[in-house]
């Protein structure tokens, strides 16, 4: 590993002051589980490292209010999968969160960092987009709040500057939570990433929204408001067909976890499953 | 027995193993220690036009950069069977990740930074990485043939060609014909711990420290490169964290060695993860079976062509090939056999021991093939095994050694556990398969075990424990032999100055070979202690018995650890005992000498396949290995629960990816998959067939192989059973199982005279 620089600025102010000061040798550090591992092998080389873990106003922590439920930058995976209230109004995100890594990754890794690293595979970003999350953002001109659907650009990148940071993530509250389920499928039953994964949503008005992950260059959202996913009556070909017109957005590659034609093929599988669960749901809710 | 044999003793350093207490290689710290990093190129094959190392050795810090051009010249080659493979690459690199250079530094990050300064100009070459291409008319030569002196195959990529027959298979009357070719992948030992090494003058000879298996054999190839005595090479060998094969042989100790030489300090290389991937690897394989069956199921004839895909040097690979396809047809009663084996050289990482050492990939495609036959002559696959297994005394390959167990009975109690022949759910299947391995075929143990005046003992032995449990079984022998507390024992092991010789820890041999001369060293006390007794007690030596930790004496009996101390004297000292363990060379056979034992095991499963995903769920997973005598039941159930872990890896998972050109798309622990303790069979059952009938200690037969072996063709065969798709490749990874149900017709028909049975298959797939 290169050395670099390390500070522990106490203020958001400060850190986003090294950010800048640093553009493009500076790294934020949150629970360094993507970040370490580049640091290691030599394909991130920062001169400075800035860790977010002191500073005073992204402590961890879950927050309700104004109808929202505000993740701060610094809450790991493992408080958001303990959350009672995160379980009862995003169980999809929980149970994404909940398959990131294993159970020591998801002490250290951040719902900040799972997106900021924008995996097109990161388990996160489908329930995130479905839920219709907004990132909160703080550079040198203030803070701004970014659409989760507008955040990711493609592999790697977001529409973050490298001066800015993420401070939350943003989640709005529903008198009555959506129904939703989330599904992937791995290589392996043990850690591992998505081949595919799907979050779909089905709300009280028919509206479906369906999120996709690791089926091209960035996670997608795809929406359905004709109310014929969210039909338990529906016939299962028209079901079938609608999904594969929806999927039609992605536009999955071939890589060494699996082919192309299986990741389409596995996408209609899992999204059938997937809306099953969700609507299943919505019958029990 | 009242002693520890027999029982589930507590495991030697178990504790500090588990608390990370236990000083592994790389907790080794010597002052004044250089760090050593490997330069390599991104790409299977290139000529090396020049090397520029002038801005690594401006790093601060770099103290060493070293290429071919540095070494004495020409360049020095090592290897266990073929003097084949450079110090470092020469002119060419051969396979990706074969070094070209190596950078030692005061520290790690100043080697890291120098490593990748360093200026390669390089060509790529063409690369052959298939058995196809290295087999293709033309292809490019893997070996200059002026290595291969006197070969007659040297102007091609076929390194060996081994051929084993009996009876005639072309006269051989079968009723049906059953055929089919099968692969197995290229799949990495994936030892926790990394491979390492550290080098160091000492006086007028060298120290190496090294996570190597076989340290004896290391001292040899050190002692001849640097052309020293082998009294001036000592190797000290930390017990490995995890072996399973690929930390038999030299890899780059003899560089580190030259490294810490021309340095005149310490020098230590620790492989990356990503490393040690291409370093190590297991042989990939594809087997064409061809065997004949009358209808009521007896074996007519098999034949058997198996091409082996070694890397690009030999390393141990091709004595894996002679024995593995040695036992090809299974342990069966044949009576027609003719087996091909064939050593091919890639451009690819070299390919070494691993667990099972070249059984695995032949028995993939021999039990899948008695499978496909169990199907098409309508016969029970458990009843069609039963029906051809040779039989205890029966020599099953004609002048060796005959099945020296009562296989039938591993076979049935398989069988018991899984509920063969009770109904199964939709969307399950059941499958069955047999293993088999042959032991050790030569072999020399030296042991030493001192009795101390006040009744302890201080015992050493040559073996590696790594992980397997050897020093547990050892100072469970001593405990049992000379009735001492085991907490009373200590065994030295893992240094060639301070332990005598031993030949190598491979083929599961050590409780076999180590445990008889620890029994015999044993022996040689109980021998010393009774001329003592009898000239203590003036009792006539044929009135004295010593055994099992007591000396009795016509009138009473007393424990050996209190009659050591009347029977040393006022002066105190030791009893000392020497055991040697040899099994000979066999001039004449074909494997230089005929297996101590075979390595038997039954695997049967109990799957579920997602018809939709092709996922494959392991409902439960019967292991059942001969083991002659369980010298400690809990690690032999270790044993073969990891074994049979290790195998749902190349059966399920694991395989490296290479890209067209030859380099390993899968590089690392992200995108190479191996089981985790979530991806276990819901149930996972393993037990044993115990009548100590193994030419061990106690009746012991080697293990820790077998339950690996048919791991593979059991799955696959549930696979078969709960869909009708038939898959010859693996790993049954879901992509490929999806494959093989999306697609009915292209994966099955094994034979033209099996079509009933290939009906019956797509009528099944269709179904699902």
């Amino acid at each position: 590993m290169q050395s670099f620089g390390y500070e522990h600025p106490e203020w958001l102010g400060q850190a986003v002051d090294l950010l800048r000061t640093h553009r493009p040798h500076a790294r934020p550090l949150a629970g360094g589980t993507d970040l370490v591992n580049r640091l290691r092998d030599g394909t991130l080389r920062p001169h400075v490292v800035v860790d977010l873990k002191g500073i005073a106003e992204l402590r961890p922590g879950i927050t309700q209010a104004d109808g929202r439920l505000w993740i701060s930058a610094t809450t790991v995976l493992a408080d958001l999968v303990a959350d009672e209230r995160m379980r009862t109004h995003f169980p999809a995100l929980v149970t994404a969160a909940g398959v990131v890594g294993p159970v020591q990754i998801r002490n250290r890794a951040t719902l900040a960092g799972n997106i900021c690293n924008a995996s097109p595979a990161a388990d996160t970003a489908p329930p995130l987009l479905v839920y219709r999350a907004q990132v909160i953002a703080r550079g040198p001109a203030g803070t701004r709040s970014i659409p989760i659907d507008a955040f990711f650009l493609g592999p790697g990148k977001t529409t973050l500057a490298r001066d800015e940071l993420v401070t939350a993530i943003e989640l709005p509250v529903r008198d009555r939570p959506v129904q939703a389920a989330f599904g992937r499928l791995t290589r392996r039953r043990g850690a591992d990433l998505a081949t595919v994964s799907v979050c779909v949503s089905v709300d009280g008005t028919g509206s479906t929204r369906i999120g996709y992950g690791a089926v091209g260059p960035r996670p997608l959202l795809a929406t359905d408001d004709s109310g014929v996913l969210a039909d338990p009556a529906t016939d299962p070909a028209t079901r079938t067909s609608l999904l594969a017109r929806l999927a039609r957005a992605t536009s999955p590659v071939s890589d060494v976890r699996a082919s192309q034609e299986y990741r389409r093929s596995m996408l209609l599988v899992l999204s059938q499953r997937v809306l099953r669960a969700a609507v299943i749901g919505e019958g029990e809710g | 027995m009242n002693g520890p044999v027999g029982t589930s003793a507590e495991r030697v350093d178990g504790p500090a193993r588990v608390s990370g207490g236990y000083r592994y290689l790389g907790d080794i710290r010597l002052p004044d220690v250089l760090h050593a990093k490997l330069v390599t190129l991104d790409c299977a094959r290139a000529r090396i036009r020049s090397i520029d190392a002038s801005a690594a050795r401006r790093v601060p810090g770099v103290v060493q950069v070293l290429t071919a051009a540095d070494l004495p010249q020409p360049v020095p080659r090592f290897g266990p069977q073929f003097r084949d493979r450079p110090v470092l690459a020469v002119a060419e690199t051969k396979y990706h990740g074969e070094p070209v250079a190596a950078v030692a530094a005061e520290t790690l990050a100043a080697a890291e930074d120098a490593a990748r300064l360093i200026r390669v100009e390089y060509e790529e070459l063409p690369a052959v990485c298939t058995i196809a291409a290295a087999l293709a008319q033309g292809a490019p030569l893997v070996q200059d043939p002026a290595l291969r002196l006197g070969d007659p195959l040297a102007n091609t990529n076929v390194l060996q060609e081994h051929r084993y027959a009996w009876g005639d298979t072309e006269t051989a009357a079968s009723d049906l014909i059953v055929a089919g070719t099968y692969t197995f992948p290229m799949v990495t030992h994936f030892a926790i711990e990394r491979h390492g090494c550290i080098a160091a003058r000492d006086g007028d000879g060298i120290t190496i420290w090294s996570t190597i298996q076989h340290p004896f054999w290391l001292q040899r190839t050190i002692a001849e490169l640097l052309s020293l005595p082998l009294a001036k090479v000592r190797v000290v060998a930390p017990d490995p964290g995890g072996g399973f094969g690929g930390k038999q042989h030299a890899k780059y100790e003899p560089l580190v060695a030259f490294m810490a030489m021309r340095a005149g300090r310490p020098v230590r290389l620790i492989l990356t993860l990503e490393e040690t991937f291409q370093a190590v690897r297991r042989t990939s394989a594809q087997v064409r079976v061809r065997t004949g069956f009358r209808a009521d199921g007896a074996i007519t004839f098999r034949e058997v062509d198996a091409d082996y895909l070694l890397g690009a040097y030999a390393d141990i690979a091709d004595r894996l090939v002679s024995k593995g396809s040695y036992v090809s047809c299974g342990p069966y009663r044949i009576p027609a056999a003719r087996i091909v084996a064939r050593s091919i050289l890639s451009h690819t990482l070299p390919s070494t021991a691993f667990r099972g050492f070249g059984a695995p990939q032949p028995l993939w495609a021999s039990e899948s093939n008695m499978d496909e036959a169990a199907r098409a002559l309508g016969i029970d696959p458990v009843e069609l095994r039963l029906r051809n297994l040779a039989r205890r005394g029966e020599q099953f390959i004609p002048g060796d050694t005959p099945a020296d167990g009562a296989w039938e009975q591993t076979v049935r109690k398989a069988a018991e556990l899984v509920g063969w022949g009770t109904p199964v759910p939709a969307g399950r299947g059941r499958g069955i398969a047999v293993g088999i391995k042959p032991g050790p075929t030569t072999g020399l143990s030296y042991a030493t075990v001192r009795l101390l005046a006040d009744g302890s003992v201080v015992m050493s032995s040559g073996t590696s424990d790594m992980g397997q449990g050897a020093r547990t079984v050892y100072v469970q022998i001593a405990a049992e032999e000379l009735g001492v507390p085991m907490d009373r024992i200590t065994l030295l092991m893992g240094d060639t100055a301070v332990v005598c010789y031993d030949q190598q820890t491979s083929a599961s041999r050590s409780t076999v070979l180590m445990g008889n001369a620890i029994t015999y060293a044993c022996r040689e006390v109980q021998a010393q202690l009774r001329t003592m007794a009898a000239r203590h007690c003036q009792v006539d030596e044929s009135a004295i018995e010593v055994a099992r930790g007591v000396v009795r004496l016509p009138d009473r009996q007393i424990p050996i650890g209190e009659f050591v101390r009347l029977g040393l004297g006022r002066l105190g000292g030791e009893v000392i005992g020497i055991g040697e363990s040899r099994k000979e060379h066999v001039p004449g056979h074909p494997l230089s000498g005929s297996p101590v034992f075979f390595e038997f095991n039954c695997t049967a499963v109990d799957a579920e396949v997602d018809a939709e995903t092709g996922d494959i769920l392991l409902v439960r997973h019967v292991t059942v290995s001969d083991v002659g005598k369980a010298i400690n039941p809990m690690q032999v159930r270790g044993q073969d629960e990891g074994a049979a872990i290790q195998g749902l890896g190349h059966t399920l998972m694991e395989q490296y990816i290479l890209d067209e050109s030859g380099r390993i798309s899968n590089l690392g622990a992200l995108d190479y998959r191996i089981p985790t303790s979530m991806d276990l069979p819901l149930q996972l059952c393993s037990d044993v067939v115990e009548n100590a009938d193994g030419p061990g200690p106690y009746g012991a037969k080697g293990m820790s192989e077998g339950a690996l072996l048919c791991v593979a063709p059991a799955v696959a065969a549930a696979v078969t059973d709960a869909t009708g798709a038939v898959i010859r490749d693996l790993p049954l990874t879901a992509e490929r199982v999806w494959r093989a149900l999306s697609t009915p017709a292209a994966d099955s028909s094994p034979t033209a005279t099996a079509t009933a049975a290939a009906d019956e298959q797509r009528r099944c797939a269709d179904g699902t």
